[in-house]
């Protein structure tokens, strides 16, 4: 997380001003903790309470499962050793994911920016990165119950049966993996304007879900697009978890590229502040 | 006013987008306690300097202290309150009750307000439950304005902030902002309705182009602002009858064509005709406010600026006059 940081070196107060400074009594680890957790429960409850944001996150992902399942025999093998039924729940883990994160941040994120009131917070004791990392929390926090309840679904209309700790395994991997959504849902929402963050977000959504073959297994599609597939982060986040249920390890370049979209995403949220600073407009 | 601990401090402060200067060697003390009123055109610096002491934007150079600090540690105490312009949205998040935003806002201070404190003080008690994108634009103010005093701040900016508010909103949010001053606390607002900066502020600094043109209290500004310009044409132009017409300040003759700057502009024009001036063509108009930066600070500055900026001033003046 630590290049999420909006953290600069500007941050830090010199020694002059600390001699000038009123003395003050410094705080407790909770004292600082207290605000964050405030915060960060503010903005989960906001998603929450928004029901559009609730209709399209889980009715997306849930109602393709339901729709897709009867294109092919449920047992049918289509990856490996990876039946339809169990691929095409892992695919819409992933898909439900990504529309989670990208709605969290994305639209919503670009109209509270516009509103001022990103700005507003910026002015209260909470650090500057607070914002961004809190942002991300709060996309992964609702990415979880997104996950389980595709799993949900899986298990009960899809007669998808795993053990118990391949369950877990499973809902834990997809959830961790799920950063880059998440980061890449700030970005939007750091960089598109309002007006087109609803467009941007809509479209990222299908061209992620396709290209990273989540409405349809990655090698069944022509080898121009396979390889479009493989720089896409859906198709790393759906293929370790297609790897962890076919027994297979989990191959470090998946992890790679997940971690390098974090990492770009996140420099170029920073970037975008620092940009916004030296303007005066952040 | 002398000493009281200095609250506010700008040293040399010089600031610029691009090519574009918006804070030009700005000097600038702000005692403990008071009430300042920055005045100016769009594009004076007043959203800089705001901006620069709640530490958004680090000037290129110079020096900057808030209570005593940093900008950046004094806001990180949760000691400094402000109401920032807030473009085309509210300044407030979407979807929410606004007791949701002021309870979480409180949260994120040490030492905040009480909450049903807040509530009077911004007189939003009526508006508690409703949620924060269906508020109009005055109710929207009283919420900022809300959220700007709930960490019990020292020192509060508020930049323009009557500007989406109708006349009677705008008396009821200047006395709350008043009453808010009067116990200790240092009040910066930025505006260019020089009514209101003459009305609430201990003291008016005029900014423009990025510089301090004039400095005092607001009925000394108010004062000079009275100065009204009287240009006519005379057969007569005789420069020392005219200079000692009543209430002259300024004059300029140019041919037949005469420029006098008058404190009081009838008594000037009746002591014109009392002493048989033959006179056409009068005109009546407001000085601008260049002329009053001269009349207050007597700085050749300002003079020389007059001629670069009148539009923009007279602007100024005419939202302040009516």
């Amino acid at each position: 997380m630590t290049d999420l940081s909006l953290v600069t070196p500007d941050l830090a107060i010199d020694d002059r001003d600390r001699a000038s400074a009123v003395p003050r009594p410094r705080d407790g680890w909770r004292a600082r903790l207290t605000p964050l957790l405030a915060y960060g429960g503010f903005e989960v409850g906001r998603l929450v309470r928004s029901w559009k944001f609730l209709a399209i996150t889980v009715g997306f992902p849930v109602t393709f499962y339901l729709l897709f399942l009867g294109d092919r025999p449920a047992g049918q093998v289509v990856d490996g050793a990876v039946t339809w039924r169990v691929y095409l729940m892992v695919a819409m883990c992933s898909f439900g994911a990504l529309v989670a994160a990208l709605m969290a941040g994305g639209t919503r994120l670009s109209m509270e920016r516009a509103s001022g009131w990103a700005r507003q917070l910026r002015i209260t004791p909470i650090p500057a990165w607070s914002y961004v990392c809190t942002k991300v929390t709060a996309s992964m926090l609702v990415v979880l119950p997104v996950i389980i309840l595709v799993e949900v679904v899986g298990a009960g209309f899809g007669g998808v049966q795993l053990p118990a700790a391949t369950w877990v395994g499973l809902t834990v991997l997809l959830w961790a993996t799920s950063l880059p959504f998440a980061v890449l849902g700030v970005f939007i929402g750091f960089v598109v304007a309002t007006e087109a963050a609803f467009p941007v977000v809509t479209g990222l959504m299908f061209v992620l879900g396709y290209f990273g073959g989540l409405f349809n297994p990655v090698d069944r599609m022509p080898g121009a697009l396979q390889s479009i597939a493989h720089v896409m982060p859906s198709y790393h986040h759906d293929a370790l978890g297609l790897a962890a249920l076919d027994g297979q390890t989990l191959s470090l370049s998946h992890w790679l590229v997940l971690a390098g979209y974090v990492a770009v995403l996140g420099v170029a949220i920073a970037w975008k502040h620092r940009v916004e600073e030296a303007r005066g407009l952040a | 006013m002398r000493g009281r601990p200095v609250s506010l401090s700008f040293q040399g402060v010089t600031h610029c987008y691009g090519s574009r200067i918006a804070l030009d060697g700005l000097d600038l003390r702000v005692p403990q306690g008071e009430v300042l009123a920055l005045l100016g055109p769009n594009g004076a610096g007043k959203s800089t300097t705001i901006s620069v002491l709640l530490g958004l934007v680090r000037p290129q150079r110079g020096r900057v202290e808030v209570l005593g600090s940093d900008p950046r540690r004094a806001v990180a105490d949760g000691r400094v309150g402000a109401m920032l312009q807030s473009g085309s949205g509210i300044g407030l998040p979407p979807g929410v009750r606004v007791d949701q935003a002021l309870r979480l806002v409180r949260k994120l201070y040490k030492r905040p307000l009480p909450l049903a404190q807040i509530v009077e003080r911004a007189d939003i008690g009526a508006l508690m439950r409703r949620r924060t994108d269906r508020l109009s634009g005055g109710q929207a103010q009283r919420v900022r304005f809300a959220i700007a005093i709930a960490g019990d701040p020292e020192v509060v900016f508020l930049d323009e902030p009557t500007s989406a508010m109708d006349v009677e909103s705008r008396q009821g949010f200047w006395r709350m902002m008043r009453d808010f001053g009067n116990e200790g606390r240092t009040v910066l607002f930025a505006t260019h309705h020089l009514a209101e900066a003459d009305e609430i502020a201990d003291r008016v600094v005029v900014l423009n182009h990025g510089k301090v043109v004039a400095d005092g209290p607001g009925a000394t500004l108010k004062a000079a602002v009275a100065t009204r310009r009287l240009r006519f044409v005379t057969d007569e132009p005789n420069r020392l009858v005219l200079g000692e017409l009543d209430g002259v300040t300024e004059l300029a003759v140019c041919g037949t064509g005469v420029s006098i700057d008058s404190l009081d502009a009838d008594a000037t024009i009746r002591d014109l005709v009392a002493r048989g001036v033959p006179f056409r063509d009068l005109e009546v108009t407001g000085a601008g406010l260049e002329q009053a930066f001269v009349a207050l600070t007597g700085c050749g500055e300002a003079r020389a600026r007059s001629a670069a900026a009148p539009r923009a001033a007279d602007a100024v003046l005419g939202v302040a006059r009516d």
